[in-house]
């Protein structure tokens, strides 16, 4: 027997040769081989339940996936929402460029292989690329090379030093770092390492706390430090070799000087200008009007509660901040039909996109008969430009657990799942830390907290399919199947995993649970407005000046999360749109800017609520693009199976490229039109449904975006066809822009004025984002 | 027993059944291509919607139960434009032709490929069976036909195009005396001015219709414009004599030297149930209509200014072809046909045909997987092709059209709802594959719609490789896993697979 059959038995031996397994052998295999070797895939149809028929059509469904060898490293360029605005296409095509890849996704030297990936959820930071576990934001397409050589010169990540803080004394007090995704991203995990080894190098006492995300992710890395007596100090964007001098000014030590002096003194002599870190802002927390305090006005935490101060795996911390009291009042007070009634009178409506009332299906479920029903949360947040999930998982792994058993015992569910993105690593590793301390603290088992009632959790990680976010799909996904959605009725409350009962509810809707029960439904019912009780978590990206993820009260406008929360527009440009609910979403225009963010009057204006992407648009974003964006995702995610969806969103996507380019007639509004209305009648499920919803929105605001490019003008200067390069009087002929130009467009005389040959000319931004007089134009 | 309306029919029917088994046991039709009775994996095709009147809602009729008091539309202007467009979309991404290039281009529209198969299996006379489906005198035009059908045939991208004419006139040579069935006699009886091709067209296709025809012929004999061929040398006289004496021992009574004056022209109106002129350039206009000097004739319908009268050949347009003087005998003659069953002239209208234009190099490849290498056959005889070298010839053929011609949901769809094919013409198209590894089933994915009954027929037979869905939305494929063969993927399952693929994507190789 040869070495991938050992693997693969090893693997089989393991997880188990049932046919719901495949996801899982695949997923363990490619985990080991970096792609599915056919000769794995065979061993397993060989050995297993599991069919050839299936593990072909399941390894050829699912993203994750790869049926070829690829390079040593892997390039994710992210195409989300907020890169894609930011010119994610361009740095996708520079790294290509860069690394020479005209044919495939890998180079020749077999070093590096490009991919696009949906989202990393690191939209405040964007264009995002990640190349293994090193994440490069703000990524511009003329900074390529110098990434690609930067990550060549990396050293082979040590093994993460952590240093044990045990010197004698009293604490001086608390440094708070932030450890979600997108803080990791900025170099948060850097900052933190730095800052262990100056507070254990110079012996000085504090406490080190990681918390969850917070939220603030437009102004990560940052530490908040808490001392007594103080005010606690917010220090923003800051780099890892500007930590000690952040902790000097806050924290004395016996042995400072002689513990500190080589580091410190050494180092600061490349301060030798200022006193404070040149990138790093610092804010106290009484400050009215800076960036943070502004930012976090007006939010509400019932989701991200504690949010910013407690840290993600620590379950006594979590208890301690009344956790897990709301399970306990649950199994000991309230019977399921009352603890219905408190979600019933709370108002919760799901929080996944289509806005029904949660306490129906929790009802539907409970009074279903079965010898078992199952609950599943559903964690399989796929919208490019959303990040909710991942920060509530990532941040609150208890709340979300918590908001699941108190569901479970609602329904009389004895089995849960949660569905987590394979994308969300993070996720998953801290979902499973937390059902282990929960298991060991005797929250997930046999008799719970004493109880009759018992109940077991797993997390289960998706493969990479949007359509998985989807009900009926996302339980196909489980029993190892395709992820094609059903036909509902019947819907997974009657007939749902395995045909048991089953309620599916949205991380966020979970989350929001624990809250309603310790503080009754009044407590939540009294935020929002008529029809949308309590609030909802937004990622906040685009064009505006202070991204992040938001937590918001229902009934809130637009204008006052762009204005207000945003920080309004950057760089000085025109607020023009805001982009709702990602793929499924609409584009609301500036002018309507004064519509209340609740599921009636979002619908009504032709958006929806969707996951909670939330994406500012300015002046400078064309409205054809982002329509041919959100549907270039739908079509992609297309399970395939309705006719409309299939190949309608095809040809819809096709009009698009035919008007993006300048080659279309009057005529195509109408059969783009038509076809997007029939789209939405004749899909069985909300991809379909819903994908026509981003070409319909800007049909109906800005028609006049779409008449222009019939008329050969793309009036934000986007669409390649439609644009030039043109450089003016202000050019001092340095030459900059020619040395940078890939295709030699610019011809380099120096102290001439420089021109581009846009015969040549790729539109790779290359020379405008170099150009040190901003006299590079598009025209 | 749940009651429900479709278009305000109320229908009863047992709790279980499905929106469509309703209304097919109400008699309404509601079409639908991926559904099969015992199947699970519609809906796809989406052409079976039906509206919910209660809340506008569009639902697949075959994967929805009846619910009591359901009220439904399956007629409205909203519903059909939904399915119209649903089929135009499964035909953008369909790439298959029904019938082959050279019917299309045929004006007699005669099954070319058809012919060429029962050749190729040594069944002459069936192959003249087919011709003669369409073409009255397939000798004589084996002679004089300007073969439009060669100009296009595929196998010219490769080396040359089948010898199609001359295939013909083998079978017509080969099968000398069929004499093709005649209709019960109607008791109707048509007088037939003129005897050229054209109007022997019409007898012929007249007299298989059981009507009694009589003709009246200017000069001593019939022939019209094909006796110049004759005298030039072109044409056989004995083929001449062997093709007219078909026509009449069919009955056909042919009065020679009667020059049809006007009198003549009313006396015939009123002894005739229908009159058709076909008396070529020359002929009168007998006081019909007419647009400047020419006769004024429905193109379609072949009627003049008189519902009796109908005109068809030169008559109408000097006509250089003898195939579209012939083809437009046998249109006159059905439309004659229609007005004396139905009192109402009709058109001949040809049914929906897919056509994707010209093919590409590798689906040459492809397209010659089916058919015979070498060059054109040559007659080494003046007198034709001996059956060897016809059955060669033959077996160049590279099979165009489609194996399910007749019975292809599609098709029937497409033609149902008068789609425009071109309406979603975007994007390239894919390239044509054809996977004819297999004993009995020859599959082309470019023609398949997704339905995924095959991948559950075979899984049902317990296939161990079957076939399986390769990727997702638009580029999602059905395949057989590991890239092996269809011999594999199917070994017991092929037959009933072909037989219930909606599409031509996979059908029986016999076809």
């Amino acid at each position: 027997m040869n070495e991938i059959q050992n693997i693969v038995d090893k693997i089989i031996a393991e997880k188990g040769k049932d046919s719901d397994k495949v996801i899982p052998i695949l997923q363990a295999i490619q985990g080991k081989f970096n792609y599915l070797p056919e000769e794995a895939l065979k061993r397993v149809c060989d050995t297993t339940e599991i069919t050839e028929s299936q593990i072909t059509g399941i390894s050829t469904f699912y993203s994750q996936f790869r049926h070829h060898p690829v390079g040593k490293h892997i390039v994710k360029v992210c195409v989300g929402t907020a890169c894609h605005v930011k010119g994610a296409k361009q740095v996708y095509d520079s790294f290509k460029r860069e690394l020479k890849i005209t044919e495939g996704d890998t180079d020749a030297e077999k070093l590096f292989t490009v991919e696009e990936v949906a989202c990393l959820g690191c939209c405040t930071i964007a264009p995002v690329v990640q190349i293994d576990d090193v994440t490069y934001g703000h990524v511009e397409t003329g900074k390529v090379a110098e990434i690609i050589e930067d990550f060549k010169n990396l050293a082979p990540s040590e093994e993460k030093q952590v240093r044990e803080l045990t010197e004698d004394g009293i604490s001086q007090g608390e440094i708070r770092i932030g450890l979600g995704s997108c803080c990791i991203a900025s170099g948060s995990s850097g900052v933190k390492e730095e800052l262990e080894r100056t507070l254990a190098d110079n012996k000085i006492k504090v406490d080190v706390k990681q918390v969850g995300c917070v939220g603030v992710c437009n102004q990560v890395p940052m530490l908040e430090i808490h001392k007594d007596g103080e005010e606690p100090a917010f220090y923003t964007k800051i780099k890892a070799n500007e930590v000690s001098e952040i902790i000097k000014n806050h924290f004395r030590s016996e042995n400072w000087m002689s513990r500190f002096k080589n580091r410190f003194y050494n180092y600061a002599e490349n301060f030798t200008f200022s006193d404070v870190p040149v990138s790093s802002n610092r804010y106290n927390s009484t400050e009215k009007d800076t960036p943070i305090a502004e930012f976090l006005k007006g939010q509400v935490n019932i989701a991200t509660e504690y949010r910013g101060e407690i840290k993600p795996s620590d379950f006594e911390e979590y208890k301690s901040k009344s956790g897990f009291e709301a399970f306990a009042k649950c199994l000991k007070e309230l019977s399921p039909d009352e603890i219905i009634a408190q979600v019933e009178e709370s108002g919760l409506k799901g929080r996944g996109g289509a806005g029904f009332p949660s306490f129906i299906k929790w009802n539907l479920v409970k009074n279903a008969q079965a010898d078992e029903k199952y609950i599943i949360c559903n964690g399989d947040e796929g919208d490019p430009g959303a990040f909710m999930d991942r920060m509530l998982l990532e941040s609150y792994p208890f709340r979300v657990i918590e908001g699941i058993l108190i569901a479970a015992y609602a329904v009389g569910a004895s089995e849960g799942r949660l569905y987590i993105r394979a994308e969300y690593p993070l996720a998953v590793t801290r979902i499973k830390e937390g059902l282990e301390i929960c298991k060991k603290e005797g929250l997930i088992g046999e008799n719970i907290l004493g109880s009759d009632f018992s109940f077991d959790l797993k997390v289960f990680e998706g493969a990479g399919a949007f359509v998985c976010g989807e009900e009926t799909a996302l339980i196909a996904s489980i029993e190892g199947k395709r992820g094609i959605p059903e036909l509902r009725p019947p819907y997974p409350a009657e007939k749902g995993l395995w045909e048991k009962p089953t309620l599916i509810n949205n991380t966020e809707t979970l989350s929001l649970v624990p809250f309603i029960i310790r503080n009754g439904a009044e407590s939540f019912k009294k935020i929002g407005t008529e029809n949308s009780k309590g609030t909802k978590v937004f990622a906040l990206a685009g064009k505006i000046n202070r991204g992040g993820l938001i937590e918001v009260p229902m009934g809130i406008t637009i204008r006052q999360i762009v204005e207000e929360i945003g920080g309004g527009i950057a760089n000085g440009k025109k607020f023009k749109a805001v982009q709702i609910g990602g793929p499924s979403g609409g584009c609301i225009p500036a002018e309507m800017a004064d519509t209340t963010i609740d599921f009636d009057s979002l619908k009504e204006v032709g958006a929806m609520m969707g996951s909670g992407g939330l994406i500012v648009l300015d002046e400078s974003d064309c409205m054809v693009d982002i329509a041919h964006y959100f549907l270039s995702f739908t079509q992609e995610e297309s399970c395939g199976r309705c006719t409309f969806c299939r190949i309608g969103t095809r040809r819809m996507l096709e009009i698009l490229e035919k008007i993006k380019s300048g080659n279309g007639r009057l005529s195509d509004l109408d059969l783009l039109e038509q076809l997007a209305i029939n789209t939405q009648k004749g899909s069985i499920c909300g991809l379909g449904k819903t994908a026509p919803n981003p070409v319909l929105s800007t049909l109906k605001y800005f028609r006049h975006e779409y008449e222009a490019h019939i008329k050969g003008e793309c009036p934000a200067g986007k669409c390649e066809n439609l644009i030039r390069y043109e450089i003016n009087d202000d050019c001092t002929g340095c030459t900059k822009c020619a040395q940078r130009c890939p295709v030699d467009a610019i011809q380099a005389k120096p102290y001439e004025l420089h021109t581009v040959d846009n015969e040549l000319c790729i539109k790779c931004d290359i020379c405008k984002q170099i150009c040190p007089v901003d006299a590079v134009e598009i025209k | 027993m749940p009651t429900i309306k479709i278009d305000n029919q109320t229908i009863t029917v047992a709790e279980g059944t499905s929106i469509l088994n309703a209304a097919r046991s109400a008699g309404i039709h509601i079409p639908s291509m991926c559904y099969m009775e015992g199947c699970s994996n519609h809906p796809t095709c989406m052409v079976c919607m039906v509206k919910n009147n209660a809340n506008q809602q569009m639902i697949p009729s075959c994967a929805t139960k009846v619910v009591d008091g359901m009220d439904l539309a399956s007629e409205d202007t909203e519903v059909k434009e939904a399915r119209k467009e649903a089929i135009e979309l499964l035909m953008s991404d369909h790439v298959g032709d029904c019938e082959a290039p050279c019917r299309v281009a045929c004006p007699a529209y005669m099954d070319i490929p058809k012919m060429n198969r029962f050749i190729a299996n040594n069944q002459f006379d069936k192959a003249l069976k087919i011709v003669k489906e369409e073409i009255a005198l397939p000798g004589i035009l084996g002679y004089v036909c300007s073969a439009p059908c060669e100009k296009v045939c595929r196998r010219k991208d490769v080396d040359q195009p089948v010898s199609i004419c001359l295939l013909k006139r083998f079978s017509e040579e080969e099968t000398q005396n069929y004499l093709p069935e005649k209709k019960k006699a109607s008791g109707k009886k048509v007088a037939i001015v003129g005897g050229g091709a054209s109007g022997l067209s019409a007898a012929y296709h007249l007299l298989l219709n059981g009507h009694d025809c009589e003709l009246f012929e200017k000069y001593e004999g019939v022939g019209g414009m094909l006796l110049a061929s004759v005298l030039n040398g072109d044409l056989p006289t004995e083929v001449m004599v062997r093709e007219v004496a078909v026509l009449d021992q069919l009955g056909l009574v042919t009065n020679c030297n009667v020059e049809v004056s006007k009198e003549k022209f009313e006396s015939l109106k009123q002894e005739y149930d229908a009159v058709i002129l076909a008396n070529g350039t020359d002929g009168e206009i007998f006081g019909l209509e007419a647009i400047k000097t020419s006769l004024k004739v429905d193109s379609g319908t072949y009627t003049t200014s008189d519902p009796k009268v109908f005109a068809c050949g030169s008559v109408i347009r000097t006509q250089k072809m003898a195939v579209k003087a012939i083809a437009m005998g046998k249109e006159a003659a059905w439309s004659v046909d229609a007005y004396l069953n139905n009192g109402k002239a009709k058109a001949t209208e040809r049914i929906f045909n897919s056509r994707f234009g010209t093919l590409r190099k590798e689906e040459l490849t492809e397209y010659l997987k089916e058919s015979l290498e070498g060059d054109r056959v040559d007659a080494k005889s003046p007198n034709g092709y001996t059956k060897e070298e016809a059955i060669a010839e033959a077996k160049r053929c590279m099979h165009c059209d489609c194996r399910k011609l007749d019975n292809c949901r599609l098709r029937d769809c497409a033609e149902e709802y008068k789609i425009d094919r071109r309406r979603f013409a975007l994007g390239e198209r894919n390239s044509v594959l054809k996977y004819i590894n297999h004993d009995s089933v020859i599959y082309e994915p470019e023609k398949c719609i997704k339905c995924g009954l095959c991948i559950e027929i075979a899984e049902r037979h317990g296939e161990k490789t079957g076939l399986t869905n390769i990727g997702r939305g638009f580029t999602v494929k059905v395949s057989v896993p590991f890239n092996q063969q269809l011999s594999e993927a199917l070994t017991v399952a092929g037959k009933e697979c072909a037989e219930v693929c909606p599409t031509g994507a996979l059908s029986l190789r016999s076809n």
